[in-house]
């Protein structure tokens, strides 16, 4: 018995040893001045103290090993590279350096090994904050396609580790009886007690998941301009704020911008749950709006809208598709906001809060912090989907001073779109396309009391050359504090019955 | 006392039926059917990494797909790929003879699973890897090696006759039942290239123009589709097209092959025959400069096929025309993750960040050519865009992109436009397919032959034309397939006779698969 126990002891040493490297700082290395070059950037960034470990590949040709100093005041912990330079942190080491630097900065120090002197590139930092973020991220991973859909499915991310479970799947395989897309997830007030999102072509309508119960719902009637389309859950009441819109698509053949989302028509509309009752907000015909939100004390909604361009340029319905598209660039959207009492579920006189359109410039997704003092939105040249616009930053207005300002520290010279506030208010995540220009990935920041946004990183993986070989992209990154806990196989069955 | 050689037993004598097997199976496959197996590892996807195969893992038996499509990768070359397909073929069929006892005559029956596999190989023509799961061809012979392997051992382990013969063992066939046996071992490869002969001749040939593509070997393109100019199916005269684009020979060449569309037998996802537009829409946008739809078309591809080689190359290519530099490394080293495309990886990771480079390249050089002047929406033509675009041009960087809109406007007999858009060619030695269109419609505009003096040489050939072919044109569809041999590349025969049927069946392509903004 002892014997066996003794093989089997050093089996698992023998393993550990391959698996792991032996972890040790070198004992001589020679500083040089050229910044290390990691993958994904993590240098210099704010982070959450219960953030997932932020696993990076180091980009040097002449790097045959390498090992990660992450010193703080609290402790250390140090990482060895594995062979094809990429860090593989430990997750339970990782969160008791968090834990023990919290509101605290850590050095990271990095060394190559170049054949058999090792080298130490200049040092950065992680600051870890004070505040958590919420540990659930929500997504819909898609490829960045134009018309066609087969496998696509919403997941959440655990972000203090690297678990990612299905909410829902549509078909591994085409099939053309029960294909549909799925879209829009929205929850209540960062709990996913009460959530939503749509479902598109075959079996479609909304899905609705209230108290944990779910069901399918139409959200149609005589005066509703499509379906449901952008929703906003109200952060008390069993409302939920949609627009309608009539919408198409064009491709560009020229420009980088590649696809052109546009609105021939939209609407807002009010849609009581429990009732399962739909009514118009706001349906002016010349006036588009969309992208409704709540304020975190439900008084407000927010909304986008638009003038229809070339009013003087008259056509019939049929052709106004055509006429959106000859002066899409000529699309803009302002943020304005309609008061609400609960009480009575009505709504007073829209109050502009965003002048866009004076700007020539374009606001798409507005969003109030859970402190009710930003505004958050993305900002364009024109138009509405920014998520293939690439002049899109990140915008936010103190709505207490009513001073509008970029958050230039978190945006980036690419797309960076649609965002959510995480629950305590001081993180933000939003999809961006900086990394290669095509596949949207998430990206946090850290927001600080001041209101100013610091630099974003991009969500971590388990392995960092994840966001170079996923070929999907990341939609609608939605914060929050639990896990979805409906099953998919019981949505689906709601979705198919 | 002579001692008398004794006969040699059966047993003990030599039966190569199944090396006769290996050796057909494997020229099938590493000579006859060689481009397209090469295609369908184009069109398949395989890398270590299971993030890369998580599509493919996901599917109803996804593994044992994913597994054939690692086979399939060997394809790269067909002389090892083919021998590896043949020794899974022929162990298999060794097998079942021997699962199945088979003895005497009956066990010519062994050839038959391997018959069956080849022969719906060939009939699948296009969609053995077109819109179809590319993972199969490899993945089910290798199952069912797997399986009867299986059966074998439990035959041999609860069998009282434990042996299993050896591959060249006669076991117990007379001479006469050996070479009949021999000669059924051909039967499978020869069914499976008679069934690609006389109901599938244009996969092949096909194929063939798309691997000369990979070279960027134009001028073979163009010669394996004159050498099958009667063969008349979209996708041939795609590539042909692409290839006479690429030589700058649209004025010349382009109506050398007979265009009356015959059906290529194509299953799309939605389960519906369509005429197969989007088999070769990603290669014609590319070759037309139009890098933007090339890109929407090439996502699309890869949305609903998965990653697959082809697809990834060639948005490898636009990102580097578009200068998207970080999208084209991430393609790279995508590719760079699958067995055997170091080559391809090589060559166009040097053009990263280097403009210059990019323009240096002559097949992108030629692109360039006719990237469309300024930024317009696919939208606003007629689909699919690569011809619609051409026939409304308005407005181009070159010469060629002047060619493309008339050979498109010529292809598409919208003979005003046709005429209006060779104004800038007034004065100027027309190419002669554009000659002999103008000289068609002097007949009934003659101040045509003020404007263009240099299609009067036409008229004698003209002339000769009309009077021939006159009392034809009651039946214009019967007497095509006879005329074109004499007329081949005359485009008053295409004009008369041509892309007749061109309208009758709309291209069901993506329709049912569209969804709107996702």
């Amino acid at each position: 018995m002892k014997k066996t126990l003794s093989i089997l002891t050093l089996w698992v040493i023998l393993l550990s040893a391959c698996g792991r490297k032996a972890q040790s700082v070198p004992s001589e290395s020679t500083p040089i001045r050229q910044e290390a070059d990691i993958y994904p950037d993590y240098k210099d960034v704010v982070i959450p103290p219960n953030i997932a470990p932020l696993n990076f590949m180091l980009c040097d040709s002449l790097a045959q090993d390498m090992v990660v100093l992450f010193k703080g005041a609290g402790g250390e912990l140090v990482v060895g590279g594995k062979n094809d330079l990429k860090t593989d942190i430990d997750t339970t080491a990782w969160r008791s350096l968090l834990r023990e630097n919290k509101a605290q900065s850590i050095r990271v120090t990095i060394f190559a090994r170049h054949d058999d002197k090792w080298v130490s590139y200049p040092p950065y930092t992680l600051h870890v904050a004070q505040e958590d973020i919420d540990p659930y991220l929500s997504y819909r991973l898609i490829e960045p396609g134009y018309e066609l859909y087969r496998q696509l499915g919403l997941y959440q991310r655990n972000l203090t580790n690297f678990d990612q479970q299905p909410i829902y799947e549509n078909n591994r395989s085409y099939d053309e009886e029960h294909n549909h897309c799925v879209n829009c997830h929205n929850y209540q007030n960062y709990s996913t007690k009460n959530m939503l999102f749509h479902v598109r072509a075959q079996h479609g309508g909304t899905i609705i998941v209230n108290n944990g119960k779910a069901r399918k719902v139409q959200i149609k009637g005589d005066s509703i301009l499509s379906a449901g389309v952008y929703p906003s859950w109200h952060p008390t009441q069993n409302l939920v704020a949609f627009s309608t819109n009539i919408t198409g698509q064009t491709f560009h053949m020229k420009s980088r911008e590649k696809i052109e989302v546009l609105d021939e028509r939209s609407d807002l509309l009010l849609y009581d749950v429990e009732k399962d009752h739909v009514r118009l907000v706001l349906n002016d015909k010349k006036e588009l709006e969309t992208f409704p939100a709540w304020s975190p004390d439900g008084k407000y909604l927010y909304y986008c809208v638009a003038k229809e361009p070339a009013p003087e340029e008259t056509v019939p319905d049929s052709l106004l598709g055509m006429k959106m598209m000859r002066h899409y660039d000529s699309i803009f959207y302002d943020i304005r906001r309609l008061p609400f009492d609960a009480a009575k579920r009505s709504f007073g006189p829209s109050e502009p809060v965003v002048d866009c359109a004076n700007r020539h410039r374009s606001a798409s997704f507005p969003r109030v912090s859970p402190d009710g003092r930003y505004l958050l939105w993305a900002e364009a040249d024109y138009g509405q989907f920014h998520i293939w616009h690439h002049t899109a930053d990140l915008f936010v207005k103190n709505l207490e001073t009513d001073s509008i300002y970029a958050l230039e520290e978190a945006n980036s010279p690419d797309v960076d779109s649609y965002h959510t506030w995480s629950s305590n208010g001081r993180w933000i995540v939003f999809s961006s396309r900086r990394m290669d220009g095509n596949y949207t990935r998430p990206f946090i920041a850290y927001f600080d009391r001041q209101g100013r946004a610091h630099k974003a990183f991009c969500l971590p993986q388990r392995d960092p050359e994840h966001n170079i070989l996923l070929l999907k992209s990341y939609n609608v990154p939605e914060l929050t504090k639990d896990a979805v806990r409906t099953t998919p196989a019981a949505l689906k069955k709601v979705i198919y019955e | 006392m002579i001692k008398q050689p004794k006969e040699q037993p059966a047993e003990k004598r030599r039966n190569y039926t199944l090396l006769i097997l290996f050796l057909s199976l494997w020229a099938w496959s590493a000579l006859y059917y060689a481009p397209v197996l090469r295609m369908a590892r184009e069109y398949s996807f395989w890398a270590p990494d299971s993030l890369l195969m998580s599509y493919e893992q996901g599917r109803p038996w996804g593994p044992l797909w994913v597994f054939g499509l690692m086979l399939l990768q060997l394809f790269r070359w067909p002389v090892p790929g083919g021998a590896l397909l043949a020794l899974l073929l022929t162990l298999g069929t060794h097998l079942t003879a021997y699962c199945l006892r088979l003895r005497g005559w009956w066990r010519s029956l062994q050839f038959v699973p391997v018959a069956i596999f080849l022969c719906t190989v060939a009939y699948a023509g296009y969609n053995l890897y077109f819109e179809a799961e590319t993972g199969m061809f490899m993945g089910v012979p290798a199952l069912y090696l797997l399986v009867i392997s299986v059966l074998a051992l439990i035959i041999r382990s609860f069998s009282r006759n434990h042996h299993i013969p050896t591959l060249f063992s006669a076991d117990g066939l007379n001479p006469k039942q050996t070479f009949t046996a021999s000669v059924l071992a051909l039967l499978p490869a020869l069914l499976a290239v008679g069934i690609t002969h006389w109901t599938r001749p244009f996969v092949r040939v096909t194929a063939q123009m798309q691997c000369q593509m990979m070279e960027q070997d134009w001028r073979a393109m163009q010669q394996t589709a004159r050498d099958n100019g009667e063969l008349s199916y979209r996708p041939i005269m795609a590539y042909y097209a692409i290839a006479t684009v690429m030589r700058g020979e649209q004025g010349t060449r382009m109506f050398d092959l007979r265009m009356d569309y015959d059906d290529p037998h194509i299953q799309g996802f939605d389960k519906g025959e369509n005429i197969g537009t989007n088999y070769y829409l990603m290669d014609c946008d590319l070759a037309a400069g139009l890098v933007q739809t090339a890109i929407h078309h090439g996502m699309e591809q890869m949305t609903m096929n998965g990653p697959n080689l082809r697809a990834l190359k060639v948005l490898t290519k636009c990102a580097l025309l578009t200068g998207e530099w970080e999208v084209a490394r991430k393609y790279l080293h995508i590719l760079e993750q699958t067995p055997f495309e170091g080559d391809f990886v090589r060559k166009y990771r040097a053009m990263l960040d280097n403009e210059e480079a990019v323009n240096a390249d002559p097949e992108f050089k030629m692109i360039r050519l006719t990237e469309p002047v300024r930024d317009m929406m696919e939208n606003q033509f007629i689909q699919p865009v690569f011809l619609g675009y051409n026939a409304a041009l308005m407005e181009g960087r070159s010469i060629n992109a002047l060619w493309n809109s008339l050979s498109v406007l010529a292809y598409s007999k919208a003979m005003p436009q046709f005429i209006a858009r060779c104004q800038p060619l007034q004065g100027s030695p027309l190419p002669e397919t554009y000659a002999q269109a103008l000289a068609l419609m002097s007949a009934k505009q003659p101040e045509l032959l003020q404007a263009f003096p240099d299609i009067q040489m036409q008229h004698t050939r003209m002339g000769a034309f009309l009077t021939h072919v006159s009392p034809l044109m009651g039946d214009r569809a019967g007497n095509a397939p006879n005329l074109y041999k004499q007329y081949k590349g005359y485009y008053p025969y295409y004009y008369f006779f041509g892309n007749l049927k061109a309208t009758k069946k709309p291209d069901e392509g993506q329709s049912s698969s569209k969804s709107g903004v996702n």
